[in-house]
């Protein structure tokens, strides 16, 4: 499993963004879903060693990433794409991957063909000379998914990746998604429950920092069929354990 | 977005992936886009603007030219160097790329130290520029002498000093209001540091902007007869790299810097950048004022620099021969100008001097900053004149020529004193004439007490010299205009004649023609 999580646990203060969540993950494209504030960016910082948890249990690349060392072997297989992308203006799509790919330890002869290949994988290539500050947000973020898959990471997380890509491009990006996860554990944190239909192989619910559902699409889609709402099976099957998870909690 | 097939990148095992990263393409991509290359044109006008219009107005001697530099190229560098430093450190928390930054493999001191290098390169490259400039004006401006590298190289090492004060003032504190604070505190400390200076013993000589003693810094009498002590420059250098590697290592220190390894490293440079930067001011603080204005570190000195620096002294073509030090050739046609009609009247008489030769100022530490010449002005050596030239040299600031030319008289009228009157010129002590001497010596020199009193300021100020010449409206005074009114070959004559019998005092001013 190149993600193991038990009891994990993040707070702020006394707000407990993450509360108590076990996942397990293997290589191929994991969704995330859920609705604002459940959690998923929290977790999904935690999962990438930028925070620490507060208690529980995290195993990445069967590694401990609390240790320096181990951290350190993680951050080099691993890709990240933050909800907010910050950036350098004055840095070229060529420059700015190439930056993230030296820093992730790449092997500085690898580099050049490397940061080629992630610029033509998100169709930038032609932008590839074009300062950052001269970019759209559609293709800013395209410029997020380079640096992050620019060391062809074993673990790749990415939190709302989709967000200001057109709709030609989302359907590219999801074929991307798959190819990806043939080889490695892709987390995708999203609200768009079509692009977890198109490219997951599996699915996680989160609300008020805990997993509420944990299965394929299909089995979610499943879900929807005990009542829900939505225009699609998904997105019933979204509403209809959201539903369930929340009269649990106001019972308990 | 391309999905399948992914390209033919090669993907070794993950055990090559540890193969070194050149640093120098991280370098390369941080030189290429770092604010201090912008900031290299803003840098250089300002020291174009203040310092280079400064030092191209002194005199080309290397001395003066390079100690300037030492004093002003710094000053001026200092704003757009913590500036850019600090703006560079500070964009990651500005830009918002801390998390994707801090979750990359390369340790987070590592990454600081590189986006420091290259600001630092872009600054050192512009500081050297600016030496280069000054240093190739001077050489083909100089008449003597060769480049003083201790103060460019003071400067050189502290530039790396203001870009660590700026990218460390910008990494722990990431706000755009640093910029302007860090810039502004930085300018203020520098210029704090120089003014704090009190005397020889101070530890504010630390200072990367103080060159030599702290009241006479730049001034043509040092370091043109004796050589340029590096005494001070050396703490000067152990303080700023001292300090830098202490301000680097902090960045390594905080949790989240780098490994176990990479932090104790950190700690160990930073306790000893401390260390060395300690020991530098300390020592700054044993430095005393050696009579030829340079500071002596006594654990840092080499006795073979107190040798005087041997030269081949130029001379005029006159009747007794003005000769001066190589570096003042430039000089030699104003002294000869003044000096030549007292020389010619001079020249034959028993007890002239055989030659007028141009000696070092010596000096001595005051209280305070206050700095006395212990020998400043004449003194018979050898049969010959020792003198000093009169300082600060036309084009310092607050000289003129006019202003020169009215010292070097002052001159002239020592040297005829020292024939004409009757004081013991061994011991080189203004001379005592009695009226009838300062009849001879006012005609001799066309000088007056008034005109001397004029120079000095007041009739108070006339000091020792004032007892040469006669008082205005005087008898004496009278004698002179009518010795004066002699065809110069007459006057000659009487005092071949008369001058033993004058100095002995036995001349009456009746008895002058």
């Amino acid at each position: 499993m190149n993600i193991e999580i038990t009891d994990l646990t993040r707070r702020f203060g006394r707000t407990k963004a993450v509360a108590g969540v076990d996942l397990e993950a293997g290589p191929g494209v994991f969704g995330l879903l859920g609705p604002n504030g459940a959690g998923k960016t929290t977790l999904l910082r935690v999962m990438a060693t930028v925070l620490p948890p507060t208690s529980g249990r995290l195993r990445l690349l069967d590694r401990d990433p609390g240790a320096y060392g181990p951290r350190r072997e993680i951050r080099r297989r691993l890709g990240y794409l933050p909800q907010n992308l910050g950036y350098y203006p004055g840095f070229t799509v060529c420059e700015f991957v190439e930056y993230f790919a030296l820093l992730k330890d790449m092997p500085a002869a690898r580099v050049p063909a490397a940061v080629a290949a992630a610029v033509e994988r998100v169709d930038l290539g032609v932008k590839a000379k074009a300062k950052l500050r001269t970019l759209s947000g559609g293709m800013l973020r395209r410029v997020g998914i380079a640096q992050a898959i620019v060391n062809e990471p074993e673990l790749l997380l990415l939190d709302e990746p989709t967000a200001g890509l057109d709709p030609e491009q989302r359907v590219q990006f999801r074929a991307l998604l798959r190819d990806l996860g043939q080889r490695a554990t892709v987390v995708v944190s999203t609200h768009l429950v079509e692009d977890v239909g198109a490219a997951c192989t599996e699915v996680a619910l989160m609300d008020q920092g805990k997993v509420v559902f944990h299965g394929t699409p299909g089995e979610l889609t499943a879900r929807g069929t005990d009542g829900g709402t939505g225009d699609a099976p998904l997105e019933r099957g979204y509403t209809a354990v959201l539903a369930q998870a929340r009269l649990a909690q106001a019972q308990s | 977005m391309t999905a399948p097939p992914a390209p033919a990148v090669p993907r070794p095992p993950h055990h090559a992936v540890r193969a070194k990263v050149v640093p120098g393409r991280l370098l390369r991509l941080e030189l290429r886009r770092n604010t201090m290359l912008w900031m290299l044109p803003v840098a250089i006008l300002l020291f174009w603007y203040n310092g280079y219009r400064e030092i191209m107005a002194v005199p080309p001697m290397w001395n003066l030219r390079a100690m300037t530099l030492q004093n002003r190229l710094l000053l001026d560098f200092a704003i757009p160097v913590v500036g850019a430093a600090a703006w560079m450190a500070s964009r990651e928390g500005r830009r918002g790329v801390a998390d994707l930054l801090g979750i990359t493999a390369r340790p987070r001191w590592a990454r600081q130290l590189t986006g420091w290098a290259a600001t630092t390169c872009w600054a050192l490259l512009g500081y050297l520029c600016c030496v280069a400039v000054v240093y190739v004006l001077t050489a083909r401006q100089a008449s003597w002498g060769g480049p003083l590298w201790w103060p460019a190289v003071v400067g050189a090492v502290a530039v790396p000093l203001l870009s660590a004060v700026g990218f460390a003032a910008g990494t722990l504190f990431p706000s755009r209001f640093t910029v302007p604070l860090v810039t502004v505190a930085a300018f203020f400390g520098l210029a704090f540091g120089t003014q704090a200076a009190s005397g020889d013993h101070s530890y504010w000589q630390i200072s990367p902007l103080t060159s030599g003693a702290v009241d006479i810094g730049a001034d043509p009498g040092v370091a043109t007869f004796y050589h340029y002590l590096p005494d001070l420059s050396i703490a000067q250098v152990m303080f700023a790299a001292g300090l830098t590697a202490a301000v680097l290592g902090l960045l390594g220190l905080p949790a989240g810097s780098g490994g176990r390894w990479l932090r104790r490293s950190a700690a160990v440079i930073t306790v000893a950048g401390l260390a060395a930067a300690g020991t530098a001011v300390a020592l700054a603080g044993t430095g005393r004022l050696d009579p030829h204005g340079m500071i002596v570190i006594p654990a840092l000195h080499d006795a073979a620099n107190d040798q005087p620096i041997r030269y081949t002294p130029v001379c005029s073509h006159t009747a007794i021969p003005v000769c001066v030090n190589p570096a003042y050739t430039a000089y030699l046609p104003a002294v000869t100008a003044v000096l030549r009609p007292v020389l010619t009247e001079l020249a034959g008489l028993p007890g002239a001097p055989r030659q007028v030769t141009q000696a070092a100022q010596a000096y001595a530490q005051g209280p305070g900053n206050s700095i006395n010449l212990i020998f400043h002005g004449l003194a018979a050596r050898d049969g010959s004149v020792v003198f000093s030239l009169p300082d600060p040299l036309p084009g310092d600031q607050g000289q003129t020529s006019a202003g020169f030319d009215s010292r070097l008289k002052t001159t002239g009228l020592q040297i005829v004193a020292g024939v004409i009157g009757s004081q013991s010129r061994a011991a080189g002590s203004p001379a005592v004439a009695g009226p009838a001497q300062q009849a001879v010596i006012s005609a001799l020199t066309r000088l007056t007490a008034p005109q001397l009193a004029f120079r000095n300021g007041s009739a108070e100020q006339l000091g020792p010299y004032g007892r040469l010449l006669p008082a205005p409206g005087s008898p004496a005074a009278a004698a002179a205009t009518r010795f004066a009114a002699l065809p110069a070959a007459a006057q000659h004559a009487w005092l071949v004649q008369h001058l033993p019998a004058l100095r002995a005092g036995r001349i009456s001013l009746a008895q002058l023609p």
